[in-house]
């Protein structure tokens, strides 16, 4: 039990790091913004519409503006912790309540591309694995390297030029019915699965080569009984740790994708918000990807933890 | 060993291209001449042009200078900060071991695009938020690599061994540690390289990177898309650019363990 | 009744023969063991009869189990044997073992989908209660000890009901305590089958009785029952082999006391403030060999870096006053851990030939002297045998002109034959350059013959 509370404190801790980088960079973005800071602050506390000169100077009062930048970034730190995010520059509404509006649409989509890339890469991987050297191991590889060297946009874009554009098969861009799914979650999917095949094939290979897979041989079990009762149970904690890790990459994909494709996520949202320099937005964006990556891998080690309760040694 | 090949000659090839094809090059990658926009190749212009009537031969070769140039600094920062801060956390261990680390695992989890991002809004320059913002999120990898080479060789009877006739922490570096993390670390700038290469051109593609009329490879692309039936050879130039790139630096890379 | 019958194997690599050809009859309730050392085929005879030899490497012969024929030159057909006819106990238990998986599980499995048994669960348990396992039911291998893990998977191995056990070095690395558990689980594994064992461990051969075949260089030099074999053995390398035995070696002329080295009162190591083993005393000088034993994991490698200065002690602990500035030096137990991996060994001497001004013509009469050959020093470590290599690491050592030699189990990954020189070359040497050694081993009977006194620890 102590190795789970011990992981979950360095999770809690790794959570305030990340709201820590993400509200530095937030005040430094801030602090880079033409124009008064006190309108701007104003304008993220009560949305740009209901800005006035007198709440402006209320502003300035309050947080005492001319204390001087360190009194601020206190103040700016201290409506994070208290996770007063502000509004949008923007719209004006609440950045909880617009991030909120868009990560369904997003959790949507990378739980599609997830879903997919589950389904095309560790069986791929697991089977490559099982026979090393082989020659579907050989073409899984070099296959699987293209597809790493080949980034998620430019992915799309071909997509979007061969499927959409070239055989008119799915709509190239929108949201709402399965066929706009189908591109977004391709693109995302497709260099995922090439990741986690590659990540199955050594973790399966490994398995396969240990003297405990011998022994199950030499114990007189068939593969099949062997595959099933000890390689699955024993791959699947290096795979699971991996796509925990893999969420970064996920939530960058998402990013462009979104965008590419026109699908109304947190990610699309990110983009326009950096485009007007709509610094509530994405400090709140990335609060949420932080924060993810961080929760998904708290929920991870959990599982792995029940998979293989080995203690690991620090 | 010879992808590995292979994917040096892609890479000299791209990089000569680069420094090369603008000096002989009449036109300049901001000249336009709307009449012969999307129209072939020509002497003046070997790769023909874009919508605008530019020389393409003169906009790539400048694409791929702006792309190799912040990659290769952004990586070459973050492997010296990188390499830096792993060996000072394995040296000294206690509290900065803690503080760097918790300071890598917090930026771990956030996307690289979304550094650079945060990064161009804090930065005035677009190529000076590049190189910071991918600075920033690769160095962890330097980092953590060069800090648990170092836990393990430092702790193995070949350093104790090497204290125990007198050779000191140099000669330790020179002769163990170096030799153990030099061939993860070219792996580890290739990917480097070509994830900056990636990125620059994913955020160009998406119109929140370099700006027009700047030659850059994702820019180009997402500029020439719209022509794509009329003209679908100047579309694939800065596709075919770009994946030969990446293509040569995961080459380059190999397997990674 | 005959259980097995080989005739006639051999392994072949391409045109190379690795194994001449040899005979073995298996009877029910006898042992046959092959003797001899890494590199004499012992294995690969094994691997052929099981039909795991690597890839590469072909094997020819006949081979009958019970009234069935099988062709070791088809490997894959050998697979039918596995767990139902002959059982393989594997090297290292603790490896062998699923780490994910239940201690009655992995037994279970094996009557359930091997030997078909109704109520495997209820067969796996008596199992496990007839060798003293039951607590290890619900426990995963990692929390069982190196014996429960062995009966283990003892236990596991023949789950499938064969009556034939075969045991590849299955005392590789242990000490006297756990080579006797050992022993009588084979044994035990006797009353109802016949075994085939694999060794280089002359006790076990010597405990396990039968036939014993003693190979050397593919080939088998000498076979017979195991008395007359290890009573009195004709073939020359069977007595080489015999007389490597710790056992069996003579003992050492008591050195000359020369000038204080060490005084150690009330000495010990803490790990965490605590201490690992009872204080103990004793004083070294010059030439003197000190041999320390004990339990595994009882602190013998702390004491030695202590006395290095590599780690704090408690206690008393008096160096003589004219030890010079890197005059205590060590070998390790695993010698290729102990050089840098990447560069060669002349690149590593010579940084330290460069650093200290040493003269650089004592190394060929040490190189002469240490039975090494001069081309070794162009190889990296990973490329030299681990016997060349400690002898390597003591040239270092010697370089420095060191007063003590803290060897740490300086042997135990050698063979027996390589031992013997090993340790014969260094106590000599001790002698020549007035050096003292304080040497680890799990070998008492090493330790009596090759030092002049032996202190035992024992966990506080």
């Amino acid at each position: 039990m102590n190795t789970v509370l011990r992981a979950l404190s360095f999770r809690l801790i790794q959570a305030g790091g990340v709201a820590l980088v993400v509200g530095v960079m937030s005040f430094l973005m801030m602090q880079a913004m033409p124009g008064d800071m006190a309108y701007r602050i104003a304008a993220a506390r009560y949305g740009y519409d209901l800005v006035s000169a007198d709440l402006a100077d209320a502003v300035r009062a309050e947080l005492r503006l001319e204390a001087g930048p360190f009194a601020q970034f206190l103040r700016w730190m201290g409506d994070l912790a208290q996770l007063d995010m502000g509004r949008s520059l923007v719209s004006g509404q609440p950045v909880w309540q617009e991030i909120a509006h868009q990560l369904g649409a997003s959790l949507q989509l990378a739980a599609a591309a997830m879903g997919l890339s589950m389904l095309i890469g560790p069986p791929l991987g697991i089977f490559a694995g099982l026979h090393p050297g082989g020659w579907f191991d050989r073409v899984l590889l070099v296959v699987a390297a293209g597809f790493r060297a080949v980034p998620q946009f430019l992915l799309g874009l071909v997509l979007i030029v061969v499927l959409a554009v070239q055989l008119r098969l799915l709509p190239a861009a929108g949201h709402g019915s399965l066929a706009h799914f189908v591109l977004p979650a391709l693109t995302l999917a497709l260099g995922l699965a090439a990741a986690s095949a590659r990540i199955a094939r050594d973790a399966m290979a490994a398995v396969a080569a240990s003297p405990h897979y011998a022994f199950a041989r030499a114990k007189g079990l068939t593969e099949a009984q062997i595959l099933r009762r000890h390689g699955l149970r024993n791959i699947a904690a290096p795979l699971v740790t991996y796509l925990g890790l893999q969420f970064v990459m996920l939530a960058e994909g998402v990013v462009v994708v979104e965008t590419i494709f026109g699908w109304p996520g947190i990610g699309h949202a990110l983009i326009h918000a950096v485009f007007h320099r709509d610094v509530p937005m994405v400090q709140g964006t990335a609060l949420v990807m932080g924060l993810g990556f961080v929760l998904l891998n708290a929920v991870v080690d959990l599982i792995v933890r029940h998979i293989d309760p080995r203690e690991v040694q620090a | 060993m010879t992808a590995s090949r292979l994917g040096w000659g892609l890479l000299v090839a791209l990089i000569c291209f680069a420094l090369l094809a603008p000096l002989g090059d009449p036109l300049g990658p901001f000249r336009q001449s709307l009449t012969k926009a999307l129209s072939g190749a020509e002497a003046a212009a070997p790769f023909g042009y874009d919508h605008l009537g530019r020389s393409m031969f003169s906009r790539l070769a400048h694409a791929l200078r702006l792309s190799l140039l912040l990659a290769f600094a952004a990586t070459a920062t973050a492997a010296a900060i990188g390499i830096a801060f792993g060996a000072l956390a394995s040296w000294r261990a206690g509290w900065i071991d803690r503080a760097l680390s918790l300071l890598a695992d917090s930026m771990l989890a956030l996307p690289a695009l979304l550094m650079v991002l945060m990064m161009g809004v804090i930065l005035s320059s677009t190529p000076l938020a590049f190189w910071a913002g991918l600075a920033a999120v690769q160095w962890i990898e330097f980092f953590r690599l060069t800090r648990s080479a170092a836990r393990s060789h430092l702790a193995s009877p070949a350093a104790v061994a090497a204290t125990l006739q007198g050779f000191g922490p140099i000669w330790i570096f020179r002769r163990i540690l170096w030799p153990e993390i030099g061939p993860m670390l070219r792996t580890t700038i290739a990917f480097g390289v070509a994830n900056s290469i990636a990125a620059i051109a994913a955020l160009g593609f998406v119109s929140v990177g370099m700006r027009a009329p700047t030659p850059e490879l994702g820019l180009m692309m997402v500029e020439l898309l719209p022509s794509w039936r009329e003209a679908p050879f100047a579309l694939l130039q800065p596709v075919l650019a770009c994946f030969t790139l990446l293509l040569a630096l995961n080459l380059i890379a190999g397997a990674r363990k | 009744m005959t259980l097995l019958i080989a005739t006639d194997i051999t392994v072949n690599a391409g045109a190379d023969c690795l194994v001449d050809p040899v005979s073995i009859t298996l009877p029910m309730g006898q042992a046959v063991t092959v003797l001899g050392e890494s590199g004499s085929g012992k294995s690969l005879l094994a691997q052929a009869i099981l039909g795991t030899l690597p890839k590469g490497l072909v094997a020819s012969g006949q081979l009958r189990v019970g009234l069935d024929a099988f062709d070791p030159s088809q490997p894959q057909g050998n697979r039918a044997l596995w767990g139902r006819r002959i059982a393989v106990l594997p090297q290292e238990p603790w490896l062998a073992l699923d780490p994910l998986m239940r201690g009655l599980e992995q037994v279970a499995e094996v009557h359930d989908l091997v030997a078909a048994d109704t109520n495997p669960q209820a067969r796996a348990r008596s199992d496990l209660a007839t060798l003293g396992l039951e607590h290890a039911e619900r426990r995963f291998p990692w929390q069982l000890s190196g014996g429960m893990a062995q009966r283990l998977a003892f236990a596991a191995a023949r789950a499938g009901g064969a009556a034939i056990t075969v045991a590849d070095e299955p005392t590789k690395g242990l000490d006297a305590d756990r080579r006797d558990a050992v022993l009588a689980l084979l044994r035990h594994g006797l009353q109802a089958g016949g075994l085939l064992t694999i060794t280089h461990d002359l006790a076990l051969a010597a405990g396990l009785g039968g036939e014993i075949l003693v190979m050397q260089g593919g080939t088998v030099v000498e076979r017979g029952p195991a008395a007359q074999i290890l009573g009195a053995p004709e073939h020359p390398y069977t007595r080489v082999l015999i007389a490597s035995d710790p056992g069996r070696w003579p003992r050492r002329a008591p050195a000359p006391k020369g000038p204080a080295l060490l005084e150690a009162k009330g000495l010990t190591v803490a790990r965490a403030g605590v201490p690992l083993f009872r204080p103990v005393d004793f004083s070294l000088s010059r030439g003197q060999i000190l041999g320390v034993s004990g339990p595994s994991g009882c602190g013998k490698s702390s004491l030695g870096d202590a006395l290095l200065g590599l780690m704090p002690h408690q206690g008393s602990l008096l160096r003589g006053p004219e030890v010079p500035k890197l005059g205590f030096q060590k070998l390790w137990q695993d010698p290729p851990a102990a050089f840098p991996a990447r560069i060669t060994l002349g690149t590593g001497l010579n940084d330290l030939i460069l650093r200290h001004a040493i003269d650089r013509s004592r190394i060929a009469p040490l190189l002469n002297r240490l039975k090494l050959s001069a081309d070794l020093l162009d190889r990296l470590p990973s490329a030299v045998s681990g016997g060349e290599l400690q002898r390597i690491a003591l040239l270092r050592a010697l370089l420095l002109d060191p007063v003590l030699l803290f060897a740490d189990e300086p042997t135990s990954r050698l063979d027996p034959v390589t031992q013997k020189e090993t340790i014969a070359l260094m106590t000599a040497i001790a002698a020549e350059h007035e050096m003292a050694i304080v040497i680890v081993s799990h070998d008492t009977s090493l330790l009596h013959a090759s030092s002049d006194r032996v202190i035992t620890l024992t966990p506080a």
